[in-house]
C-alpha cells in the first residue's frame, strides 16, 4: 500500500486547455436540432442523476481536504481505502457477504429449478394468482415485513447466522428465479426433445446434450440475478444480521453513522466494484438475448 | 409394390383415449417396407395421435405396434430406430448443421471420421453442404426442414417418418420440397409415414393414402382408388370437390348394369353395384369437372336435365358455375375456361353415367 500512499496531481494543466471553436459550433448546430435536443437533455439528466452522486463519492474517495466546492480534489489519495480494509475487517465482510450470496443463490436455484419448470411446462390452476402471489415480496418493500421476519427468526435463533440472513434474502431472490426460470423452461420445445429421443438419444443423453444446453444460460442468467440481488440487499440484512455477517451494504451504511464520509466513500467504491464486474461479465461472456427466456421461439 | 412384399409397419386395433376423448379408435393399419403412405385428415382426426404411437411418444391405451417384425408396443422411442421430421423442424438450437444432421450418429458413437463422412453426404444430399457451419437459426424455413430431413436420414433407419413438414413452408417451396421428399425416398428406399391435412400434397406424394376421420381409418388405397372410388361421403368430400345428390334407388338392370335413382324429382342412371337393391338410399357423387354443362338447346337425353346458372366465378383455366337443378338441388360444375355461360342463362346438365359413383346407405 505503501507506494499508492499519496501522490498530486499538477492542477494547471486542466487551466490551458485548447478550446476549438469549430467544434463547439458543429455541437451547438447538432444541440439546436430539436429530436437530438431532446434526447440530448434525456441523457444528460440521466447521466446527472446517476453518475453525479458516484462521481461526488468516487472523487470523495480518493481525495483529501476536498469539500465538492473544486473541480477536483486537491490533493489524490488511497489513504481512505486503506482505512477501509484496515478499520472495517473488510475482509470478514466481504467474506461474510459472498457466503450470504452463494447461499442464497443456491437456495433460490434449488427452489426456482422445480417450481419454474411447473410454472413453465405444466398447467396449473390458477397460475396466475399463484404467481402473482410468489412476486409479491418482490413487489412490496421489505421493511414492511422485515419486522415480522427478524422476530420469526430470533425464535428461531436464525439471526445472526450466514444461513439465516441468506434465508432471508431468499424471500426476494427466489421470485427472480422463478420468474426467469419459468420463462425458460416455458421456451424449451417439447418437440425438440422428442426429436432427441427419435434420433436415438436415452432420456439420461437427452438431457446433456439437448436440455442442458438450451436452458443453462437461464440458469446462469437466473443465477446472476439472484446473486446481485442479494449482494445489493440491505433492508432484509439489516434486521436479521449481527456482529458475525455484518454484510458489504450494512457496513457501509453503519460507515455514514460513524461519520468518516471518506472511508464510507472509499467503502462504497468497494461495494460497487463487483457489481460492475459482474454487469461485464453479462455483457461480454454471455449474449444478453440468451440470457432472458432462454431460447424460445427458435 | 407387390401384394406380397413384406410389411414394415403394422399397428393393430390401436386405441389412444385423452380422456374421454377417443383419439384412435382400434386403428388397424400395415405398411409395406419401402411404400410412402400417408395418414390424411383434418385436423383432429387422430393422424398425429398415429403416428405418435409409431414413434413410442405416445403408449396406445390397447392394441399393439409392431415395427419390422417386432412388437415395439412398449420400446421407447429411443430404441426403435426411427427417423423423424417436424412440422417445427425441431432442430436443436444450441448446435449447428453440421452437428444437428452428426446427433444420431454421435448418440450411436460413431466415430469422428465416418460421422464427418456421413454428415457431409447426406448434407450433399440435399444440397446443404456448405451451410454445415450455420446455426438453424440462420436458415431460411425450407433449408431448415432440408437439415431436419438430413438429420432423420442419416443413420439409414428403417422408417422415416413426417409429421406435416411442408406445412410451415410457402405454398411455392412446398411444392418443390414434395419432389424433393419423394425423390429422396425413392432413392433410399426407404418405408415412409407422411401425415398430412393437405390432400394435394397425399395424391401428389403418397403410394397409398389412409383416410382418417374422428379417430377411424376411413379408407385405405392408392391415390387414384382414393380419388375416384371413395367408400364413404367424408371421403368424397374430403378429397377433392364432390356433387353430393341424396336419393332412393328405384329400379336395377343388372343385365345392362346400370340403376336408376330417384332424387329431387330427377330420375338419374347410374352405374349398378352387386349389393344394389330397388328401394335402397344411396348417395350419389360425381366430381364438378365431370359434370357437363350444355346449351338449353341440347336435345333430350340420359341423364340430360333442365338448370338455371345461378353463379358463375372465372378462376383462370377453369369457370365454377353453380347451377340450380331439379326441384332444389344446386349442382357445382366446372368447365375448362372456354365454356361460358351467364348468370341467369337457361343451360343443360348432363351426369355421364359412368362417372357417376354411389355410395349406399
Amino acid at each position: 500500500m505503501r507506494r499508492f500512499a499519496s501522490f498530486h496531481i499538477d492542477m494547471s494543466r486542466f487551466a490551458s486547455l485548447h478550446i476549438d471553436m469549430g467544434l463547439i459550433r458543429k455541437y451547438l448546430r447538432a444541440i439546436l436540432n430539436a429530436r437530438r435536443l431532446l434526447i440530448t437533455t434525456f441523457l444528460l439528466c440521466f447521466a446527472l442523476m446517476i453518475y453525479l452522486p458516484f462521481t461526488m463519492i468516487a472523487l470523495r474517495s480518493i481525495g483529501r481536504g476536498w469539500f465538492g466546492r473544486l473541480w477536483l480534489p486537491p490533493e489524490l489519495t488511497l489513504d481512505w481505502y486503506k482505512w477501509a480494509v484496515e478499520v472495517t475487517n473488510i475482509v470478514d465482510i466481504s467474506k461474510n457477504t459472498l457466503v450470504i450470496a452463494v447461499l442464497a443463490v443456491t437456495m433460490s436455484t434449488l427452489i426456482g429449478i422445480p417450481t419454474g419448470w411447473a410454472f413453465g411446462r405444466r398447467r396449473i390452476p390458477g397460475k396466475e394468482v399463484l404467481m402473482s402471489m410468489i412476486l409479491l415480496p418482490r413487489m412490496i418493500p421489505p421493511i414492511a415485513y422485515a419486522l415480522g421476519v427478524a422476530q420469526i427468526f430470533y425464535r428461531l435463533h436464525l439471526v445472526d447466522t450466514h444461513f439465516g440472513v441468506a434465508l432471508a434474502h431468499v424471500a426476494i431472490c427466489a421470485p427472480y428465479a422463478i420468474l426467469v426460470l419459468s420463462a425458460t423452461f416455458e421456451g424449451l420445445d417439447e418437440r425438440i426433445l422428442e426429436a432427441g429421443s427419435v434420433c436415438g438419444a436415452s432420456p439420461v443423453r437427452n438431457f446433456f446434450h439437448v436440455v442442458l444446453p438450451l436452458i443453462l444460460p437461464g440458469i446462469l442468467s437466473s443465477m446472476i440475478f439472484t446473486f446481485t440481488t442479494s449482494y445489493n440487499e440491505f433492508t432484509l440484512t439489516l434486521m436479521t444480521y449481527g456482529k458475525d455477517t455484518v454484510t458489504l451494504p450494512v457496513r457501509t451504511y453503519l460507515a455514514i453513522g460513524e461519520g468518516y464520509w471518506e472511508v464510507t466513500s472509499a467503502m462504497s467504491i468497494i461495494l460497487v466494484v463487483p457489481s460492475i464486474l459482474v454487469l461485464f461479465m453479462i455483457q461480454r461472456q454471455v449474449a444478453p438475448e440468451k440470457l432472458v427466456g432462454g431460447f424460445k421461439g427458435v | 409394390m407387390s401384394e406380397t412384399s413384406k410389411t414394415m409397419i403394422e399397428l393393430r386395433e390401436v386405441t389412444k383415449r385423452y380422456g374421454d376423448l377417443v383419439a384412435n379408435d382400434h386403428i388397424t393399419l400395415k405398411i409395406r417396407a419401402g411404400e410412402l403412405m400417408t395418414l390424411l385428415g383434418p385436423s383432429g382426426c387422430g393422424k398425429t395421435t398415429a403416428l405418435r404411437c409409431i414413434t413410442g411418444h405416445n403408449i396406445p391405451d390397447e392394441g399393439q405396434v409392431w415395427i419390422d417384425g417386432h412388437n415395439v408396443t412398449e420400446v421407447p422411442t429411443h430404441k426403435r430406430e426411427l427417423g423423424m421430421v417436424f412440422q417445427n423442424f425441431a432442430l436443436f438450437p444450441h448446435m449447428t448443421v453440421f452437428d444437428n444432421v452428426g446427433f444420431p450418429l454421435m448418440i450411436r458413437r460413431v466415430d469422428k471420421a465416418e460421422r464427418q463422412e456421413r454428415v457431409m453426404e447426406a448434407l450433399r444430399l440435399i444440397r446443404m453442404a456448405e451451410y454445415a457451419d450455420h446455426y438453424p437459426r440462420q436458415l431460411s424455413g425450407g433449408q431448415q426442414q432440408r437439415v431436419g430431413l438430413a438429420r432423420a436420414l442419416v443413420y439409414r433407419p428403417k422408417v422415416l417418418l413426417l409429421d406435416e413438414p411442408l406445412s410451415n413452408l410457402d405454398a411455392k417451396l412446398r411444392e418443390e420440397m414434395r419432389f424433393e421428399i419423394r425423390d429422396l425416398i425413392d432413392r433410399l428406399g426407404i418405408t415412409a409415414v407422411y401425415v398430412t391435412h393437405d390432400q394435394a400434397e397425399a395424391l401428389a406424394l403418397s403410394d397409398r393414402v389412409a383416410v382418417m376421420h374422428r379417430g377411424h381409418i376411413e379408407q385405405v388405397g392408392t391415390p387414384d382408388e382414393i380419388y375416384d372410388c371413395p367408400q364413404s361421403r367424408f371421403v368424397a368430400d374430403f378429397i377433392g370437390l364432390s356433387d353430393f345428390i341424396a336419393g332412393t334407388v328405384s329400379e336395377v338392370f343388372a343385365e345392362q348394369g346400370t340403376a336408376l335413382l330417384r332424387a329431387n324429382g330427377l330420375e338419374i342412371t347410374v352405374p349398378a353395384t352387386p349389393e344394389m337393391s330397388p328401394g335402397q338410399r344411396a348417395l350419389l357423387f360425381i366430381r364438378p369437372n365431370n359434370v357437363v354443362l350444355l346449351p338449353s338447346t341440347h336435345e333430350e337425353g340420359t341423364n340430360v336435365f333442365d338448370g338455371l346458372v345461378d353463379k358463375m366465378t372465372y378462376l383462370g383455366d377453369r369457370n365454377d358455375y353453380r347451377v340450380a337443378v331439379g326441384e332444389s338441388l344446386e349442382l357445382r360444375v366446372q368447365t375448362d375456361g372456354k365454356v361460358r355461360f351467364g348468370v341467369g342463362e337457361r343451360v343443360k346438365v348432363r351426369l355421364p353415367t359412368s362417372l357417376c359413383r354411389l355410395i349406399l346407405e
